[in-house]
């Protein structure tokens, strides 16, 4: 079983069997989008920053 | 490598004119190997890769807005100046050189397109809606070589025109453009109730006051007020026309019509987890890159084609878009490289998803 640390709150979360590394997930805790980073061993990060920009 | 994104810029192409870069391009692809490059119906530059039957388009838009700059190489070959070097045709050529880069791959086909009218009302984009069904796509605007954009809001233009019998101007009453005033105050009440718990801009409906005029003779007096908004992905066009007429009807004196203008577009925002999303990741930090996503205020050929095909999306190019439309429009020849040899990673990883 896939079970990674929350680098936010901490949270234990595990991953779907399917989880793909580059997946985005949320953390049921705290909410925070997640990027599974590897598998094995499986590693989770924060996900890309979101920003926001005007232009075409 | 910069041959493509330089020779690109030099044919001066605003909306309505791209015919000479379109040529320009597409002898320019037939240069770099592409297995087939052609001008389509609405006049666009179309460049084919591969036969598939799995398919990538690559949708870049190759007019640019008005107002010829000097095309040259400044600041010890650094950057490059010239109108669309940010919007659009950094991210045009940048697609253009990644497929040749890449080149043929069994079993998947590079559609690199150079859509005409943009800037206006995007024809080059609707002609292809019912050409293609790709399995990802891949839209070109400037949003920085390390930076994914996800999103783009909707806009809608109208006119609102509110009228009323002509009245003394001893009598006090409300005139046709304090009624205009009112409207156009309701409005703004109505989307900042909508915006009230909204953080981010692209989550907003944005609404502004793009003109007015009002006049009258002796019968009648009218104002007219033209009102553009950019919209999120919560209100389609339709329901931001139909919230404008509840909105006006409380507007007692006067008659109050909304009239629709141009083409409204939808906002669109692509799905984060896709096997997409996660090859630009990839392919940004194969270059050295931190990837971040973008969400714009602004719109694109992404909201004409993406609600038709239904595919993993994503809008990706090199180029600071804060200077899109400005006459110091400049483009870094190094991120340009960087873009190509990231967006050739990603193909790759697209097609090839061991790699």
């Amino acid at each position: 079983m896939n079970t990674v640390s929350c680098p936010e709150c901490a949270a234990e979360i595990t991953l779907e069997a399917n989880a793909e590394v580059g997946e985005i997930i949320v953390c049921p805790d705290c909410g925070v989008d997640l990027e599974v980073i590897s598998l094995n061993p499986a590693e989770v990060d924060l996900a890309p920053m979101e920003q926001e920009d005007w232009g075409e | 490598m910069s041959e493509t994104l330089i020779g690109l810029v030099s044919n001066y192409s605003p909306s309505g004119q791209e015919r000479g870069a379109v040529e320009w391009l597409v002898a320019r692809m037939k240069a770099l190997g592409y297995d087939d490059a052609l001008i389509d119906g609405a006049g666009n530059a179309v460049g084919v890769m591969g036969s598939g039957p799995r398919q990538v388009v690559l949708l870049g838009h190759i007019d640019t807005v008005p107002g010829e700059i000097p095309v040259r190489v400044e600041r010890d070959n650094i950057s490059l100046y010239g109108r669309g070097s940010v919007d659009a045709k950094g991210p045009l050529a940048c697609f253009t050189d990644t497929v040749a880069q890449v080149g043929a791959v069994e079993g998947w086909q590079f559609v690199v397109i150079g859509a005409v009218e943009e800037e206006r009302d995007s024809d080059g984009a609707r002609f292809i809606v019912d050409k293609y069904r790709p399995d990802f796509l891949i839209v070109g605007e400037p949003n920085r070589w390390d930076r994914v954009a996800l999103g783009y809001k909707g806009s809608a233009w109208a006119e609102i025109t509110v009228k009323r019998e002509q009245t003394h101007t001893a009598s006090g009453e409300q005139t046709a453009a304090e009624a205009a005033v009112e409207a156009w105050l309701a409005v703004k009440a109505f989307a900042e109730a909508f915006n009230a718990d909204k953080t981010r801009a692209f989550d907003k409906i944005l609404p502004t006051l793009r003109g007015m005029e009002s006049g009258q003779d002796g019968f009648e007096q009218w104002a007219r007020l033209k009102v553009g908004v950019r919209l999120p992905v919560e209100m389609n066009p339709g329901q931001w026309y139909l919230e404008m007429e509840k909105t006006l009807q409380v507007l007692e004196t006067c008659k109050v019509s909304v009239e629709r203008v141009g083409y409204p577009v939808p906002a669109w925002s692509c799905e984060k987890n896709s096997q997409l999303v996660r090859a630009m990741l990839s392919g940004i930090r194969s270059q050295g890159g931190t990837p971040s996503f973008v969400y714009k205020t602004g719109t694109a050929d992404l909201n004409i084609v993406a609600p038709i095909w239904q595919c993993p999306a994503v809008v990706y190019g090199p180029g600071d878009s804060a200077l899109d439309h400005t006459p110091n429009e400049h483009i870094s020849l190094d991120e340009y490289a960087k873009a190509v040899d990231a967006l050739a990673a990603v193909l790759r990883k697209l097609v090839t998803p061991s790699a």
